[in-house]
């Protein structure tokens, strides 16, 4: 039987706390600035000028068909050459941006043309500005469908942040690895982790649901 | 079960030890060397670039050079006889192999166990930078960023000397360290030499040592009391540092001359 011992990771607890919080912000910072692109790119992709719909096909095409890994490697270590030298915590922040971006777009364009064309001609006929239908018919019902799935994308990007120690970023798996190099106490560390991570995405599961009750209840409120 | 496990083979090592003890016979001499006619040598083959099997699964490498000169010089045949890590020096010592040519670092504690020649060979820790950084003892690290991979020897090196304010990057290995060097994701690195023979290559010219952390020579290594072969193999270590083909050999596999703590170390 594997004796188990707890002590040099309850020893180093406050390493991983610090990595955790790292983890916390990349995700939140991720997910509000990819929902951004995303609701940007869905509107490129949907009612956008011609180029402007090529380029952010292109640019999903381009994300969603290469690995998370090699992204992030492109942007940390290819992208000095271009003159772009950016730390390892946010050239982390940028590859998680541009890869929940991708993603992102794709499922709020189905929940835009989940839209009844009907719905945008009745606001235009009732005076609404371009943007108001866009805000108010268009967005916020497209938003209420797809919301399920993009929940299950964003703790999908707080898992995905446990690459970014591959570039030197000290997020909660990076912290992990320096613990379990110098304690050699692996699989005790790694229970751990995986444990915060649980709780992390359960804690973020929940808060979703909540904004969900509140953002997205009927009747529609504004 | 672990525990049990551990002890099984701890106690088999020990056995193993006992035996080898036990039969370590009389110390090896050049001429019952040369009576077998052929030279049996121990090497590593899992440690690149002093031992590796090459594309045709032939031992080759640094300490494979060292060791074809080594039996050209008592004029026999060589037989190259590969061995691990932990067994090198049992295989010695229970006259499985004449001598180690092994990458085995010269230590007090070894030294107990067999005795060593003079320096064939040494791998260094140090810190890497380009040519335009001014860095050359630990204070001058100060506000740099300097990557390692991450637990190593040049980890805990690093580490141990840098200044608070210099911003460690801990890399899951020394390739991905040597990438942050070359996109100048970091100002310094922590590898070793043998490592550092790959910037050289990636970059020539560019970068150099800065600052050196640690040094462990290797010798050859040959049964304890083995006086008469010892002076023999010392004096083959020391006409090939002399003849300039020990340095060829280095030059083949390490890419750099050889360092001067090996070349001006005495035993």
């Amino acid at each position: 039987m594997y004796n188990f011992n707890f002590e040099p990771v309850l020893a180093g607890f406050d390493k991983l706390l610090v990595g955790a919080a790292l983890t916390i912000q990349l995700s939140v910072g991720a997910m509000l600035i990819g929902l951004i692109v995303s609701i940007f790119c869905a509107w490129g992709k949907t009612s956008g000028p011609l180029p402007l719909r090529w380029l952010v096909n292109a640019y999903i095409e381009i994300i969603r068909n290469t690995p998370f890994l090699v992204q992030i490697f492109f942007i940390f270590f290819g992208l000095p050459s271009l003159g772009l030298r950016l730390t390892p915590n946010s050239a982390a922040l940028l590859a998680l941006v541009v890869n929940f971006g991708a993603y992102g777009t794709e499922i709020i364009r189905a929940g835009i043309e989940s839209i009844q064309k009907g719905q945008v001609e009745a606001g235009t006929a009732l005076g609404l500005s371009k943007l108001q239908i866009f805000r108010y018919i268009v967005m916020k019902p497209a938003l209420r469908t797809v919301y399920p799935s993009l929940t299950s994308q964003f703790i999908y990007l707080m898992l995905n942040t446990s690459v970014v120690s591959v570039i030197s970023a000290d997020d909660l798996a990076a912290a992990g690895n320096d613990l379990q190099s110098a304690t050699f106490a692996s699989f005790e560390v790694y229970v751990v982790i995986t444990a915060m991570y649980l709780v992390m995405s359960v804690a973020f599961s929940t808060l979703f649901a909540a904004i969900q009750k509140v953002a997205f209840k009927y009747p529609l409120s504004r | 079960m672990e525990i049990s496990r551990r002890m099984l083979t701890a106690a088999i090592g020990a056995g193993l030890l006992a035996g080898a003890i036990a039969s370590t016979a009389a110390a090896q001499t050049v001429e019952s060397i040369k009576s077998a006619g052929t030279l049996k040598v121990g090497m590593l083959v899992d440690f690149p670039p002093f031992g590796i099997m090459n594309t045709s699964n032939e031992p080759d490498g640094y300490d494979a050079d060292v060791a074809k000169l080594l039996a050209e010089e008592l004029g026999v045949k060589l037989q190259i006889v590969p061995v691990t890590g932990p067994n090198r020096i049992p295989y010695l010592q229970s006259n499985q192999v004449d001598v180690l040519v092994a990458s085995l670092g010269i230590t007090e504690e070894r030294a107990k166990n067999v005795d060593f020649s003079a320096p064939y060979a040494g791998i260094s820790v140090g810190v890497f930078g380009g040519k335009d950084i001014q860095v050359s003892k630990p204070e001058d690290l100060s506000g740099k960023t300097i990557g390692v991979a991450r637990a190593s020897t040049q980890d805990t090196g690093v580490t141990k000397i840098a200044p608070a304010d210099a911003k460690i990057q801990r890399f899951d290995d020394d390739a991905s360290a040597i990438q942050a060097l070359l996109s100048g994701q970091v100002q310094l690195i922590g590898v070793s030499n043998v490592v550092a023979a790959q910037i050289e290559t990636a970059a020539p010219g560019k970068y150099e040592q800065k600052i050196q952390l640690s040094q462990q020579v290797q010798g050859i290594a040959v049964r304890k009391g083995s006086s008469e072969l010892l002076t023999a193999v010392n004096a083959f270590v020391d006409k090939v540092k002399a003849s300039g083909d020990l340095n060829k050999i280095h030059e083949k596999w390490l890419g750099s001359p050889l360092p001067a703590f090996v070349t001006d170390a005495k035993k």
